[in-house]
Protein backbone atom coordinates (compact mmCIF):
# COMPACT_ATOMS: atom_id res chain seq x y z
CA UNK A 1 0.00 0.00 0.00
CA UNK A 2 0.92 3.66 -0.17
CA UNK A 3 3.38 4.62 2.54
CA UNK A 4 5.09 7.58 0.88
CA UNK A 5 4.44 10.96 2.50
CA UNK A 6 2.44 13.17 0.14
CA UNK A 7 2.62 16.96 0.33
CA UNK A 8 0.88 19.35 -2.07
CA UNK A 9 1.59 23.07 -2.46
CA UNK A 10 -1.46 24.98 -3.68
CA UNK A 11 -3.16 28.29 -4.30
CA UNK A 12 -6.89 28.52 -3.49
CA UNK A 13 -7.85 29.50 -7.07
CA UNK A 14 -5.87 26.82 -8.90
CA UNK A 15 -8.04 24.27 -10.69
CA UNK A 16 -5.17 21.80 -11.24
CA UNK A 17 -4.62 21.82 -7.46
CA UNK A 18 -8.30 20.88 -7.00
CA UNK A 19 -7.98 18.14 -9.62
CA UNK A 20 -4.91 16.75 -7.85
CA UNK A 21 -6.71 16.74 -4.49
CA UNK A 22 -9.76 15.10 -6.12
CA UNK A 23 -7.42 12.44 -7.51
CA UNK A 24 -5.97 11.80 -4.02
CA UNK A 25 -9.46 11.59 -2.51
CA UNK A 26 -10.67 9.12 -5.15
CA UNK A 27 -7.62 6.93 -4.63
CA UNK A 28 -7.61 7.11 -0.82
CA UNK A 29 -4.27 8.92 -0.66
CA UNK A 30 -3.67 10.87 2.57
CA UNK A 31 -1.88 14.17 1.97
CA UNK A 32 -0.75 17.36 3.63
CA UNK A 33 -1.61 20.66 1.92
CA UNK A 34 0.32 23.93 2.11
CA UNK A 35 -1.33 27.10 0.80
CA UNK A 36 1.51 29.16 -0.67
CA UNK A 37 -0.58 32.35 -0.71
CA UNK A 38 -1.15 32.39 3.05
CA UNK A 39 2.18 30.80 3.99
CA UNK A 40 5.26 32.63 2.71
CA UNK A 41 7.68 30.04 4.11
CA UNK A 42 5.80 27.33 2.18
CA UNK A 43 6.10 29.40 -1.01
CA UNK A 44 9.89 29.59 -0.57
CA UNK A 45 10.04 25.87 0.24
CA UNK A 46 8.03 25.08 -2.93
CA UNK A 47 10.33 27.18 -5.14
CA UNK A 48 13.44 25.64 -3.55
CA UNK A 49 12.14 22.12 -4.16
CA UNK A 50 10.82 22.60 -7.71
CA UNK A 51 13.02 25.45 -9.02
CA UNK A 52 9.93 27.03 -10.57
CA UNK A 53 6.94 29.22 -9.72
CA UNK A 54 3.83 27.27 -10.80
CA UNK A 55 1.31 25.34 -8.71
CA UNK A 56 0.51 22.64 -7.87
CA UNK A 57 3.83 21.21 -6.74
CA UNK A 58 3.45 17.70 -5.35
CA UNK A 59 6.12 16.06 -3.20
CA UNK A 60 5.70 12.28 -3.06
CA UNK A 61 8.36 10.89 -0.74
CA UNK A 62 10.91 13.35 -2.16
CA UNK A 63 9.87 12.93 -5.81
CA UNK A 64 8.73 16.33 -7.11
CA UNK A 65 5.87 16.59 -9.63
CA UNK A 66 4.86 19.95 -11.08
CA UNK A 67 1.28 20.32 -12.35
CA UNK A 68 -1.55 17.75 -12.44
CA UNK A 69 -0.48 14.70 -14.42
CA UNK A 70 -2.56 11.59 -13.68
CA UNK A 71 -0.02 9.13 -15.15
CA UNK A 72 2.93 10.62 -13.22
CA UNK A 73 0.95 10.58 -9.98
CA UNK A 74 -0.13 6.97 -10.49
CA UNK A 75 3.47 5.98 -11.15
CA UNK A 76 4.91 7.84 -8.17
CA UNK A 77 2.22 6.41 -5.87
CA UNK A 78 2.42 2.93 -7.34
CA UNK A 79 -1.29 2.90 -8.20
CA UNK A 80 -0.91 1.16 -11.56
CA UNK A 81 -3.77 2.90 -13.29
CA UNK A 82 -6.38 1.90 -10.70
CA UNK A 83 -7.76 5.44 -10.56
CA UNK A 84 -8.80 5.61 -14.17
CA UNK B 1 -18.38 -0.28 -35.85
CA UNK B 2 -19.53 2.92 -34.15
CA UNK B 3 -22.12 5.26 -35.63
CA UNK B 4 -20.20 8.22 -34.26
CA UNK B 5 -16.87 8.94 -32.61
CA UNK B 6 -16.52 12.33 -30.93
CA UNK B 7 -13.03 13.72 -30.25
CA UNK B 8 -13.01 16.13 -27.29
CA UNK B 9 -14.70 16.75 -23.94
CA UNK B 10 -15.31 20.49 -23.91
CA UNK B 11 -18.76 22.06 -24.22
CA UNK B 12 -18.94 20.93 -27.87
CA UNK B 13 -17.95 17.30 -27.26
CA UNK B 14 -20.33 16.95 -24.32
CA UNK B 15 -23.27 18.63 -26.11
CA UNK B 16 -22.69 16.31 -29.06
CA UNK B 17 -22.49 13.26 -26.79
CA UNK B 18 -25.74 14.09 -25.00
CA UNK B 19 -27.63 14.57 -28.28
CA UNK B 20 -26.09 11.48 -29.88
CA UNK B 21 -27.08 9.36 -26.87
CA UNK B 22 -30.66 10.65 -27.03
CA UNK B 23 -30.74 9.73 -30.73
CA UNK B 24 -29.51 6.24 -29.73
CA UNK B 25 -26.46 6.45 -31.95
CA UNK B 26 -23.73 3.97 -31.02
CA UNK B 27 -21.28 6.60 -29.81
CA UNK B 28 -17.75 6.76 -28.41
CA UNK B 29 -16.41 9.98 -26.87
CA UNK B 30 -12.61 10.13 -26.71
CA UNK B 31 -11.25 12.76 -24.35
CA UNK B 32 -8.48 13.09 -21.77
CA UNK B 33 -10.19 15.95 -19.92
CA UNK B 34 -13.50 17.74 -19.56
CA UNK B 35 -14.50 21.40 -19.67
CA UNK B 36 -12.26 22.66 -22.46
CA UNK B 37 -10.20 25.80 -22.07
CA UNK B 38 -12.64 27.40 -19.61
CA UNK B 39 -11.48 24.86 -17.04
CA UNK B 40 -9.06 27.40 -15.57
CA UNK B 41 -11.52 30.33 -15.53
CA UNK B 42 -12.15 31.58 -12.01
CA UNK B 43 -15.68 32.75 -12.74
CA UNK B 44 -17.74 32.26 -15.92
CA UNK B 45 -20.66 34.70 -16.04
CA UNK B 46 -22.04 34.06 -19.53
CA UNK B 47 -22.87 30.33 -19.59
CA UNK B 48 -26.55 30.70 -20.36
CA UNK B 49 -28.89 29.53 -17.61
CA UNK B 50 -26.25 29.89 -14.90
CA UNK B 51 -25.54 33.30 -13.30
CA UNK B 52 -21.97 32.40 -12.54
CA UNK B 53 -19.90 29.26 -12.26
CA UNK B 54 -16.20 28.40 -11.94
CA UNK B 55 -14.52 26.62 -14.84
CA UNK B 56 -13.86 23.65 -12.57
CA UNK B 57 -17.53 23.32 -11.62
CA UNK B 58 -18.62 23.73 -15.25
CA UNK B 59 -16.22 20.93 -16.22
CA UNK B 60 -17.66 18.68 -13.50
CA UNK B 61 -21.22 19.46 -14.62
CA UNK B 62 -20.37 18.72 -18.24
CA UNK B 63 -18.72 15.41 -17.35
CA UNK B 64 -21.65 14.48 -15.09
CA UNK B 65 -24.19 15.29 -17.81
CA UNK B 66 -22.35 13.13 -20.35
CA UNK B 67 -21.84 10.19 -17.97
CA UNK B 68 -25.56 10.26 -17.12
CA UNK B 69 -26.44 9.33 -20.72
CA UNK B 70 -27.43 5.75 -21.23
CA UNK B 71 -25.39 3.74 -23.71
CA UNK B 72 -22.62 6.26 -24.28
CA UNK B 73 -19.02 5.02 -24.18
CA UNK B 74 -16.30 7.33 -22.89
CA UNK B 75 -12.59 6.61 -23.38
CA UNK B 76 -9.96 8.51 -21.37
CA UNK B 77 -7.52 8.98 -24.26
CA UNK B 78 -6.76 11.27 -27.17
CA UNK B 79 -7.36 10.84 -30.92
CA UNK B 80 -4.03 11.01 -32.75
CA UNK B 81 -4.85 9.76 -36.26
CA UNK B 82 -7.78 9.29 -38.62
CA UNK B 83 -7.83 7.35 -41.88
CA UNK B 84 -10.47 6.70 -44.54
CA UNK B 85 -11.52 3.05 -44.62
CA UNK B 86 -13.26 0.96 -47.31
CA UNK B 87 -16.99 1.60 -47.66
CA UNK B 88 -17.01 5.20 -46.42
CA UNK B 89 -16.17 4.61 -42.76
CA UNK B 90 -13.14 5.90 -40.84
CA UNK B 91 -10.46 4.29 -38.70
CA UNK B 92 -9.70 6.40 -35.62
CA UNK B 93 -6.46 5.77 -33.72
CA UNK B 94 -5.89 6.92 -30.13
CA UNK B 95 -2.69 7.71 -28.23
CA UNK B 96 -3.04 4.52 -26.16
CA UNK B 97 -2.63 2.52 -29.39
CA UNK B 98 -6.19 1.22 -30.00
CA UNK B 99 -8.09 1.70 -33.27
CA UNK B 100 -11.84 2.07 -33.78
CA UNK B 101 -14.07 2.05 -36.87
CA UNK B 102 -16.82 4.62 -37.20
CA UNK B 103 -19.35 5.75 -39.79
CA UNK B 104 -19.18 9.41 -38.73
CA UNK B 105 -16.46 11.39 -36.97
CA UNK B 106 -17.02 14.66 -35.12
CA UNK B 107 -14.00 16.80 -34.21
CA UNK B 108 -14.41 18.89 -31.05
CA UNK B 109 -10.72 18.99 -30.11
CA UNK B 110 -10.64 22.73 -29.39
CA UNK B 111 -7.48 24.76 -29.30
CA UNK B 112 -4.40 25.24 -27.17
CA UNK B 113 -2.56 28.34 -25.99
CA UNK B 114 -0.45 30.25 -28.48
CA UNK B 115 3.12 30.93 -27.38
CA UNK B 116 5.21 34.03 -28.10
CA UNK B 117 7.99 32.10 -29.83
CA UNK B 118 10.71 34.45 -28.56
CA UNK B 119 14.07 33.61 -26.93
CA UNK B 120 13.83 32.77 -23.23
CA UNK B 121 10.14 31.81 -23.29
CA UNK B 122 10.64 28.02 -23.27
CA UNK B 123 13.72 28.05 -21.06
CA UNK B 124 11.98 30.14 -18.38
CA UNK B 125 8.58 28.40 -18.67
CA UNK B 126 7.36 27.96 -15.10
CA UNK B 127 10.26 30.06 -13.89
CA UNK B 128 8.33 33.30 -14.18
CA UNK B 129 6.77 32.65 -17.60
CA UNK B 130 3.21 31.62 -16.78
CA UNK B 131 0.14 30.58 -18.75
CA UNK B 132 -2.46 30.23 -15.96
CA UNK B 133 -3.15 33.46 -14.10
CA UNK B 134 -5.91 32.02 -11.92
CA UNK B 135 -3.46 29.34 -10.77
CA UNK B 136 -0.26 31.24 -10.36
CA UNK B 137 -1.10 34.94 -9.81
CA UNK B 138 -0.80 34.72 -5.98
CA UNK B 139 2.77 33.45 -6.25
CA UNK B 140 3.74 36.82 -7.75
CA UNK B 141 2.74 38.60 -4.57
CA UNK B 142 4.85 41.73 -4.09
CA UNK B 143 6.46 41.39 -7.54
CA UNK B 144 6.35 43.41 -10.77
CA UNK B 145 4.87 41.49 -13.70
CA UNK B 146 3.99 41.86 -17.37
CA UNK B 147 0.95 40.50 -19.19
CA UNK B 148 1.30 40.08 -22.95
CA UNK B 149 -1.96 40.32 -24.89
CA UNK B 150 -4.67 42.97 -24.82
CA UNK B 151 -7.66 40.73 -25.57
CA UNK B 152 -10.10 39.43 -22.95
CA UNK B 153 -7.70 36.76 -21.70
CA UNK B 154 -4.94 39.32 -21.14
CA UNK B 155 -7.29 41.74 -19.41
CA UNK B 156 -8.58 38.98 -17.13
CA UNK B 157 -5.03 37.90 -16.29
CA UNK B 158 -4.32 41.50 -15.24
CA UNK B 159 -7.45 41.44 -13.06
CA UNK B 160 -6.30 38.17 -11.45
CA UNK B 161 -2.92 39.78 -10.69
CA UNK B 162 -4.33 43.03 -9.24
CA UNK B 163 -4.57 41.83 -5.61
CA UNK B 164 -1.00 40.51 -5.62
CA UNK B 165 1.47 42.20 -7.99
CA UNK B 166 2.92 45.61 -7.16
CA UNK B 167 3.00 46.72 -10.80
CA UNK B 168 1.40 45.23 -13.90
CA UNK B 169 2.48 46.14 -17.42
CA UNK B 170 -0.12 45.15 -20.01
CA UNK B 171 1.43 44.89 -23.48
CA UNK B 172 -0.53 44.91 -26.74
CA UNK B 173 0.72 44.94 -30.33
CA UNK B 174 -2.23 46.90 -31.72
CA UNK B 175 -2.95 50.53 -30.90
CA UNK B 176 -5.87 49.60 -28.62
CA UNK B 177 -7.11 46.90 -26.24
CA UNK B 178 -9.48 44.30 -27.69
CA UNK B 179 -11.30 43.00 -24.61
CA UNK B 180 -14.60 43.84 -22.93
CA UNK B 181 -15.04 47.55 -22.15
CA UNK B 182 -16.16 46.71 -18.58
CA UNK B 183 -12.85 45.01 -17.77
CA UNK B 184 -10.76 47.66 -19.52
CA UNK B 185 -12.42 50.46 -17.50
CA UNK B 186 -11.71 48.61 -14.27
CA UNK B 187 -8.04 48.23 -15.19
CA UNK B 188 -7.60 51.82 -16.38
CA UNK B 189 -8.93 53.04 -13.00
CA UNK B 190 -6.13 51.23 -11.13
CA UNK B 191 -2.77 52.97 -10.65
CA UNK B 192 -0.95 49.59 -10.53
CA UNK B 193 -1.70 49.02 -14.22
CA UNK B 194 0.45 50.42 -16.98
CA UNK B 195 -1.14 49.81 -20.39
CA UNK B 196 1.38 49.81 -23.25
CA UNK B 197 0.03 49.61 -26.80
CA UNK B 198 1.91 49.23 -30.10
CA UNK B 199 4.68 47.23 -28.43
CA UNK B 200 6.10 43.80 -29.26
CA UNK B 201 7.87 41.35 -26.93
CA UNK B 202 11.39 40.50 -28.09
CA UNK B 203 13.08 38.38 -25.41
CA UNK B 204 12.46 37.02 -21.93
CA UNK B 205 15.50 37.79 -19.78
CA UNK B 206 16.77 35.92 -16.72
CA UNK B 207 19.17 33.21 -15.57
CA UNK B 208 17.29 30.79 -13.32
CA UNK B 209 14.14 32.90 -13.09
CA UNK B 210 12.62 35.71 -15.15
CA UNK B 211 14.23 39.06 -14.40
CA UNK B 212 12.97 41.15 -17.29
CA UNK B 213 11.26 41.47 -20.64
CA UNK B 214 12.85 43.10 -23.66
CA UNK B 215 10.29 44.73 -25.93
CA UNK B 216 10.18 46.88 -29.05
CA UNK B 217 8.23 50.11 -29.34
CA UNK B 218 6.58 49.71 -32.76
CA UNK B 219 6.17 53.47 -33.22
CA UNK B 220 9.88 54.28 -32.83
CA UNK B 221 11.50 50.86 -33.41
CA UNK B 222 13.38 51.34 -30.15
CA UNK B 223 14.12 48.32 -27.90
CA UNK B 224 13.66 48.72 -24.15
CA UNK B 225 13.68 46.56 -21.02
CA UNK B 226 11.00 46.08 -18.39
CA UNK B 227 12.19 44.87 -15.02
CA UNK B 228 9.66 42.13 -14.17
CA UNK B 229 9.77 38.78 -12.38
CA UNK B 230 6.66 37.38 -13.99
CA UNK B 231 5.37 37.18 -17.55
CA UNK B 232 1.83 36.02 -18.30
CA UNK B 233 1.29 35.07 -21.95
CA UNK B 234 -2.30 35.55 -23.18
CA UNK B 235 -2.06 35.91 -26.95
CA UNK B 236 -4.79 33.64 -28.22
CA UNK B 237 -4.84 30.05 -29.32
CA UNK B 238 -3.86 27.48 -31.95
CA UNK B 239 -6.45 24.92 -33.16
CA UNK B 240 -5.83 21.24 -32.31
CA UNK B 241 -6.23 20.07 -35.89
CA UNK B 242 -2.80 18.44 -36.45
CA UNK B 243 -4.20 14.89 -36.51
CA UNK B 244 -6.44 15.62 -39.52
CA UNK B 245 -4.29 18.17 -41.35
CA UNK B 246 -3.72 15.84 -44.31
CA UNK B 247 -7.34 14.70 -44.42
CA UNK B 248 -9.65 17.74 -44.26
CA UNK B 249 -9.38 21.29 -45.54
CA UNK B 250 -7.88 23.78 -43.08
CA UNK B 251 -7.78 27.57 -43.40
CA UNK B 252 -4.55 29.58 -43.04
CA UNK B 253 -4.92 29.58 -39.24
CA UNK B 254 -5.09 25.77 -39.14
CA UNK B 255 -8.83 25.81 -38.36
CA UNK B 256 -10.99 23.13 -39.99
CA UNK B 257 -13.20 24.66 -42.66
CA UNK B 258 -16.80 23.77 -41.80
CA UNK B 259 -20.13 24.56 -43.47
CA UNK B 260 -21.81 27.01 -41.06
CA UNK B 261 -25.24 25.44 -41.77
CA UNK B 262 -24.24 21.87 -40.86
CA UNK B 263 -20.64 21.98 -39.49
CA UNK B 264 -19.67 19.42 -42.17
CA UNK B 265 -15.97 19.49 -43.14
CA UNK B 266 -14.60 19.15 -46.67
CA UNK B 267 -14.68 15.34 -46.26
CA UNK B 268 -18.04 13.57 -46.27
CA UNK B 269 -18.48 11.81 -42.89
CA UNK B 270 -16.37 14.25 -40.87
CA UNK B 271 -17.74 17.27 -38.99
CA UNK B 272 -15.93 19.94 -36.95
CA UNK B 273 -17.27 22.15 -34.18
CA UNK B 274 -16.10 24.80 -31.70
CA UNK B 275 -12.63 26.33 -31.44
CA UNK B 276 -11.04 23.83 -33.83
CA UNK B 277 -13.41 24.92 -36.60
CA UNK B 278 -13.34 28.13 -38.63
CA UNK B 279 -16.43 29.58 -36.91
CA UNK B 280 -15.99 33.33 -36.42
CA UNK B 281 -16.53 33.44 -32.66
CA UNK B 282 -14.97 31.21 -30.02
CA UNK B 283 -17.52 30.82 -27.22
CA UNK B 284 -18.72 27.98 -24.97
CA UNK B 285 -22.36 28.61 -25.86
CA UNK B 286 -21.64 28.68 -29.59
CA UNK B 287 -19.53 25.50 -29.41
CA UNK B 288 -22.36 23.67 -27.65
CA UNK B 289 -24.99 24.91 -30.12
CA UNK B 290 -22.88 24.12 -33.17
CA UNK B 291 -22.28 20.61 -31.80
CA UNK B 292 -26.03 20.01 -31.57
CA UNK B 293 -26.40 21.25 -35.15
CA UNK B 294 -23.67 18.82 -36.26
CA UNK B 295 -25.24 15.81 -34.50
CA UNK B 296 -28.64 16.47 -36.08
CA UNK B 297 -26.94 16.64 -39.47
CA UNK B 298 -24.98 13.47 -38.67
CA UNK B 299 -28.26 11.68 -37.94
CA UNK B 300 -29.50 12.51 -41.44
CA UNK B 301 -26.18 11.24 -42.83
CA UNK B 302 -26.41 7.96 -40.86
CA UNK B 303 -29.96 7.34 -42.07
CA UNK B 304 -28.58 7.24 -45.63
CA UNK B 305 -25.32 5.41 -44.80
Amino acid sequence: MIEKKVLIYTTPTCVYCKMSKDFFAKNGVAYEEKNVVADEAARKEMVDKSHQLGVPVIDIGGEIIVGFNREELEKALGLGGAGR
Amino acid sequence: MYDLIIAGGGPAGVAAGVYAARKKMKTLVVTDSFGGQSLVSADIQNWIGTKNISGFELAQNLEGHLRAQEGIEILNDKVVEVFKSEGGSFRVGVKGGKNFETKAFLICSGSRRRRLGIPGEDRLDGKGVAFCSTCDAPIFSGKMVAVVGGGNAGLEAAVDLLPYATKIYLLEKMGFLRGDAVTEERLRADSKINIMTEVESVEVMGDNFVSGLKYRDLKTGEEKNLSVEGLFVEIGSVPNSDFVKDLVELNKFGEIVADPRTQASSVSGIWAVGDVSDGLYKQNNIAAGDAVKAVLNIQEYLNKF
